[in-house]
This record gives C-alpha cells, sequence and structure tokens, in this order.
C-alpha cells in the first residue's frame, strides 16, 4: 500500500515536473499577444491575398517562435545549438538577403528601366524616406547605428532591411523586418491617400509615351554596366547589388537558363521560406515586445509616407522642365519605392480609378526596379557611414 | 562622326586619370597585412612569457580582415640577415585570426618553443618581418634608446605613427582611450541627420544618374564602329589621293543628268495602265509541289 502511495507521489510528481515544460506554465501575456499578431499575418496572408509568399512564412513563424519554454533544452532561436539558431545564422550573418537578390534579378525585367532611363531618378527620389526616418529616428533618442537600420525600412526591401539590421542593430532586426514586410503588404493602403492629396486630378491623367523595345544587347549590358557603376561608387552595396545584377544577367544572357530558372525558382522559394520563418520566429516576446518596437512600427509607416512623398513631389518638379507630351504622370512617383511590384501596382490601379484607359504599370516598373538598386545603394551608404 | 570619336577618346583618358589619382591602397589579405605593432625591450616588472619569465617582447598585428599564417616567414634584427629567425609553418599558434595578435620573445633561447627568438632587440635596434622568400620586407621598425617597462608601439593597431604608449598593451589595442564609434562620429557632427540625407541622396542620386546618362546613350556606345575608331586618321595627302580617286569624269556626269531628266520628263500625272487585283488559278500539280522539293526537317 505504501508502495503504491510513493508511486502515485512519483507520478504526479513527474507529471507537474513535465507540467513546468510545458508552453500553458511559460505563457506569458507578451506570448499571447504576439501569437495574436502571427495569426493575423496569416489571416491577411490567406484572407486578403496580402504578400502571402512572405507573410505566411512570417507569420508562421511569429507562432513557432512563442511557444513559451523552459531555456536550456536548445529550442528557442537564440539558444547556441538549436536548430532554429542555425537555421537563424543566415539571417544575422546577413547570407538570406542576397541570395533573394540573386532570385529577384534573375526574374525582373529592365526593360521599362532602360527604354526611358531618366525614371531612374524617381527610384533616387523615394530613397528620401530613408533619410527622413532616420533623421527622427536619431530626434526620437535611438542610436545612430539603430537610427540607420530602422531608416532602411523606408526603402520597402526586405532582404536589404535585414541584411543592414543585421550589420548595424542585430538585436533590432526582428522588428525592423517584420515593420518592413507588414509595410510592403500595406502599401496599397498606405499610398493611394498620399499620392491623391499631392496629385492634381489634371496631372492624374497624364498619359505617357509607350515604351520603346529595348534590344538584347542593352538588356545584357544593363548588369554589367549596372554592377560596375553602382558599386563602383558604393563597394558597401556589393553583396546586394552584385547578386541582383548577377542574377539579371544570368536572365538575359539567354545562354544560362537553368541557372537563371534555379535562381528565381526553387533557390529563392527555399531562402524566402527560411528568412521568412525565422524572421517571425526571432519576435519572441521576451526580447521582440519592447517600446523600442513600438517606435520602429511608428517609424516604419512615417518612412513608407516620406518615400512616397519623395518620389511623387520629384515627378512633379520633373515635369516643370518637361515639354508637353514627354510629361511624367506624378502617380508613378510612389513606384519609386522598392516594394515590386506592389507599388507599381497601386500606380496602375490610382491611375485607371481617373482614366479607365490609362495603363501606368509598364511605366511605373521603372521606378520600381530602379528603387530596388537606389535601396541597395542607400543601405552601402549607411553601412558605410555607421558601421 | 570625328566629333563624338573625339569626346569619347577624352572621355577614356578623363575616366583614365581618376582613376589614376584616386586609385587607393591595395590590400593584400595576406602575410603583407602584418605588421610589427608594439615592442618592450626592458622588460623590467612588465608581461611575463609562457615560462614566468620577464624578457623583451614584441606584437605582431594581423590587419587583414582574414587569418593569416605567420608560420614560413622571418624575423630578424639584422638588416644583412633577413632570415635569421624561421618560424615553423603548419603550427596552429602562428594563426592570427583577423584584427588580432601574436606575441613573440626576444629572449634568444629558442629551445623554448617557436615564439621564442634566437636574438634578442636591444643589440641592434632593429626589427622586421620577411616573406617567406627571405628577400620581400613585410615590415621593420629601427627604434631609438627605451626606457624600462614602458612600451613602443603604433599609437593605434597598424597605424603608421609610432610612440611611446601609456599602457603596455600585449595581445590588445595599442589606443586605450574612448572609442568612438563612426556612427557616433557622424552623428556629432550632424545631430538632426540632415548632412546624412544631403550627402546620402546625393550619392544615390550620382549613382542613378550614372546609370541614366549610360544608358541614355547606351546604343550609340555600342553602334561605334571601334575598328573605324582606333584606326589611324588618314593624312590629308591621302585624303587628297581618296578625292581625287573618286572624282567622276565629264561623260559619266553627262549620263547621270541626261539620265535623270528622261526620269522626271517620263512622269504621268495619269496612268494608262490599269491596277487591278485578279486571281489566277493553276492546276494542281505533283512535280511543283513544295513537299517533295523541301527536305524534311532533320530529328
Amino acid at each position: 500500500m505504501e508502495h503504491s502511495g510513493n508511486f502515485l507521489t512519483f507520478i504526479t510528481d513527474h507529471l507537474q515536473q513535465f507540467f513546468t515544460y510545458t508552453a500553458f506554465a511559460n505563457v506569458t501575456a507578451g506570448h499571447i499577444i504576439m501569437i495574436c499578431v502571427g495569426l493575423a499575418f496569416i489571416y491577411l496572408a490567406i484572407a486578403k491575398e496580402y504578400e502571402p509568399m512572405l507573410l505566411i512564412p512570417i507569420g508562421f513563424g511569429i507562432l513557432v517562435g512563442n511557444i513559451a519554454f523552459l531555456p536550456g533544452l536548445k529550442i528557442g532561436i537564440y539558444e547556441s545549438g538549436s536548430v532554429l539558431n542555425y537555421l537563424y545564422f543566415g539571417v544575422l550573418q546577413g547570407i538570406y538577403p542576397p541570395l533573394i537578390f540573386l532570385g529577384i534579378g534573375a526574374m525582373t525585367d529592365f526593360s521599362a528601366l532602360i527604354s526611358n532611363p531618366k525614371l531612374m531618378l524617381i527610384g533616387a527620389a523615394a530613397q528620401l524616406g530613408i533619410f527622413g526616418a532616420y533623421a527622427i529616428a536619431l530626434l526620437l533618442g535611438f542610436s545612430p547605428s539603430e537610427a540607420g537600420a530602422i531608416a532602411i525600412i523606408g526603402g520597402a526591401d526586405g532582404p536589404t532591411a535585414i541584411f543592414l539590421s543585421s550589420k548595424l542593430a542585430p538585436e533590432l532586426m526582428g522588428a525592423i523586418a517584420i515593420s518592413a514586410y507588414s509595410y510592403m503588404a500595406l502599401v496599397p493602403v498606405i499610398q493611394p491617400p498620399v499620392m491623391r492629396l499631392l496629385t492634381t486630378k489634371k496631372e492624374r491623367l497624364i498619359r505617357m509615351k509607350p515604351p520603346r523595345s529595348v534590344s538584347k544587347v542593352e538588356k545584357v549590358l544593363f548588369p554589367i554596366i549596372g554592377m560596375l557603376l553602382t558599386c563602383f561608387i558604393v563597394p558597401s552595396g556589393l553583396p546586394l547589388l552584385g547578386m541582383l545584377f548577377f542574377g539579371n544577367l544570368l536572365k538575359e544572357s539567354g545562354v544560362t537558363k537553368r541557372l537563371a530558372d534555379t535562381a528565381k525558382g526553387p533557390m529563392i522559394d527555399i531562402v524566402t521560406i527560411l528568412i521568412g520563418l525565422t524572421v517571425g520566429a526571432s519576435t519572441q516576446a521576451t526580447t521582440f515586445l519592447t517600446a523600442k518596437s513600438v517606435g520602429i512600427f511608428a517609424l516604419g509607416a512615417a518612412s513608407f509616407i516620406i518615400a512616397t512623398f519623395g518620389g511623387v513631389m520629384f515627378v512633379k518638379i520633373i515635369n516643370i522642365f518637361l515639354k508637353e507630351g514627354n510629361k511624367m504622370n506624378p502617380l508613378i512617383g510612389n513606384a519609386g519605392v522598392s516594394a515590386v511590384p506592389d507599388s507599381a501596382r497601386v500606380s496602375q490601379v490610382v491611375g485607371l480609378e481617373y482614366d479607365k484607359t490609362n495603363h501606368l504599370l509598364m511605366h511605373a516598373m521603372g521606378p520600381n526596379v530602379a528603387g530596388v538598386i537606389g535601396s541597395a545603394v542607400a543601405a552601402g551608404i549607411l553601412l558605410g557611414f555607421l558601421s | 562622326m570625328i566629333k563624338s570619336n573625339k569626346t569619347i577618346r577624352f572621355s577614356g583618358a578623363l575616366i583614365a586619370l581618376v582613376l589614376g589619382l584616386f586609385a587607393g591602397n591595395t590590400y593584400a589579405q595576406s602575410t603583407r597585412d602584418l605588421r610589427i605593432n608594439e615592442l618592450l625591450v626592458i622588460n623590467d616588472s612588465n608581461y611575463v612569457d609562457d615560462y614566468g619569465q620577464h624578457c623583451a617582447w614584441f606584437e605582431v598585428f594581423n590587419s587583414a580582415y582574414n587569418t593569416v599564417d605567420i608560420g614560413g616567414s622571418y624575423l630578424t634584427n639584422d638588416p644583412a640577415n633577413p632570415t635569421k629567425y624561421y618560424i615553423p609553418k603548419g603550427d596552429p599558434i602562428t594563426q592570427i585570426p583577423p584584427r588580432n595578435y601574436l606575441v613573440f620573445y626576444a629572449d634568444n633561447v629558442p629551445t623554448r618553443g617557436i615564439l621564442h627568438l634566437n636574438f634578442t632587440l636591444d643589440e641592434t635596434n632593429y626589427l622586421a618581418i620577411y616573406e617567406g622568400n627571405g628577400k620581400n620586407l613585410i615590415d621593420a621598425i629601427k627604434f631609438g634608446p627605451q626606457s624600462p617597462d614602458v612600451s613602443f608601439g603604433r599609437l593605434t593597431d597598424g597605424n603608421h605613427e609610432w610612440g611611446f604608449l601609456e599602457k603596455t598593451t600585449p595581445l590588445a589595442n595599442n589606443y586605450t582611450g574612448t572609442i568612438v564609434s563612426a556612427g557616433e562620429k557622424f552623428v556629432e557632427m550632424d545631430p538632426y541627420g540632415v548632412g546624412m540625407a544631403v550627402i546620402a541622396m546625393s550619392v544615390v542620386f550620382a549613382a542613378l544618374i550614372l546609370l541614366y546618362i549610360v544608358f541614355k546613350n547606351t546604343k550609340r556606345l555600342y553602334s561605334i564602329n571601334f575598328k573605324k575608331l582606333f584606326s589611324r586618321e588618314p593624312t590629308k595627302e591621302a585624303v587628297a589621293e581618296i578625292a581625287s580617286e573618286v572624282e567622276i569624269s565629264g561623260e559619266v556626269n553627262a549620263a547621270i543628268a541626261m539620265a535623270l531628266y528622261l526620269y522626271i520628263s517620263e512622269l504621268h500625272d495619269h496612268e494608262e495602265a490599269i491596277l487591278t487585283i485578279k486571281k489566277v488559278s493553276r492546276t494542281y500539280s505533283p512535280w511543283s509541289s513544295k513537299i517533295y522539293g523541301l527536305r524534311n526537317q532533320l530529328r
């Protein structure tokens, strides 16, 4: 009888011990909040189709990262030796973003930009969002490195944001990446009011000349010259710009179809899964839910608004110097923030609201891909000055 | 064409000049990046070696951003004998991690291990590292009289400025003051980020304007006849000779004029011929069929 009593105590003790290992015993309000955020991301991705390729892995990653556990079991993403920690290595060391850029290069057609090179300048103007956010971040008391890492959210480029924050402020990377991807998904919500506010009805109806056809030689030369010129100016942007243009050369050379297909297909898919999941998992409530994260989200919104402002206003200013017939529709200015192709799609949708026959998509793709180059150059500059 | 050729040649010369002017240092990422960083000649009560002895020591700094193996190189205190001490290869201790240090003991007791040298520093007041071929000098320092327990070194690691250091810092940074990060320095001068915005936006614009200029002119660029561009320009005599060769005789001119006159005077306002479309039917014949006349495509 005594023996059975001991056995019962043994069972209850171990059940109690087991309970301490479960997430129910370790969960905090922060974890619950983050799980709700993750569920919201998954909902937006499935129900609203907002950037599902990114929001599903990130959203699920947030769920994975916020399962509360007892430290020391080599489970968490921040615990050395855990599987998630190994996968997170690619984020921490900035390995994944250049690989994603390789895929982006292999799937991007720069024809719109080559046919009308002045659209490149819109891509440069929209980087104003980065430096506007940098100034505000400094005013809010962030350190220079943190301010630089947060500011890159305005580039609307997830891989670039992850790359730069892993170098300048690794502790803020989760919040920065989540903020960047969230606002990229929300581009159709954030940009149109700013675009409408800054343009007149007459400007929104401007029709642009159709782009000229681009020869193969030009397409092949673009990645080579583009890489040499931009990297000579900003060598610190080499990992991103080098891979972007390399991917594009694989595509345009026409003789490396298999490599281009791999870069833009299976490889970018694998890296997207890994980067999305691990970035999501890095938002462990214990490290993520801080006042700084809230500040980063606020700054992210500000940077997107400033970037849109920069792009649209730049087109309006340039139009003053252009002859009638050569003018650009300021509604393509927003596409200078690089969120490809969402911001170009916003230009198209808003343009069609005012003229059902005025298709701006092809014109907007020019500044859109220029924005990718511009934000990588801007990241290189911030890295050069602040690291 | 001649003008555009001149422009291209001028641009080429300008680019070469700019590259020449701005060409910076090259970074070898090899033993050439090693620097003698700090030395202590009179060691009375300072750093002790692995045998607990106070002896002269010096520190080698790897200024590269990759691991450099000093094994296989030579150390000497005699300019006439560059291969005085050979650092054995293949020992993990000779692998210096990026931006890191290795200390050698100049105690003239080489039996104590590969870091103990067969010379001392006070004999010649000279120290040098040579590459594995014993000919190429990596770094050398000629120093003056030294004080006891005060080290002589580069004021900051790898820098060219030498002096007596406030603290001896074997295996550590020579600069022991407060280190201000590049970002903090930047913000000291530019607390509101206006300077950053101006500089960075200028650079972004410069990069994309450069691309704009290039791609605005790409078509012209690859339509240049480089054969013609790099061939020698003909002399005046050669031009005159070519001109005389193509000079047309009076008879030919007269013939051309006659032909033009006939062509112009034969023009009519109303043509007499009638232009129409008429279906021409041909009966089928296997002899004219294309399927028998063309070869099948190879598979």
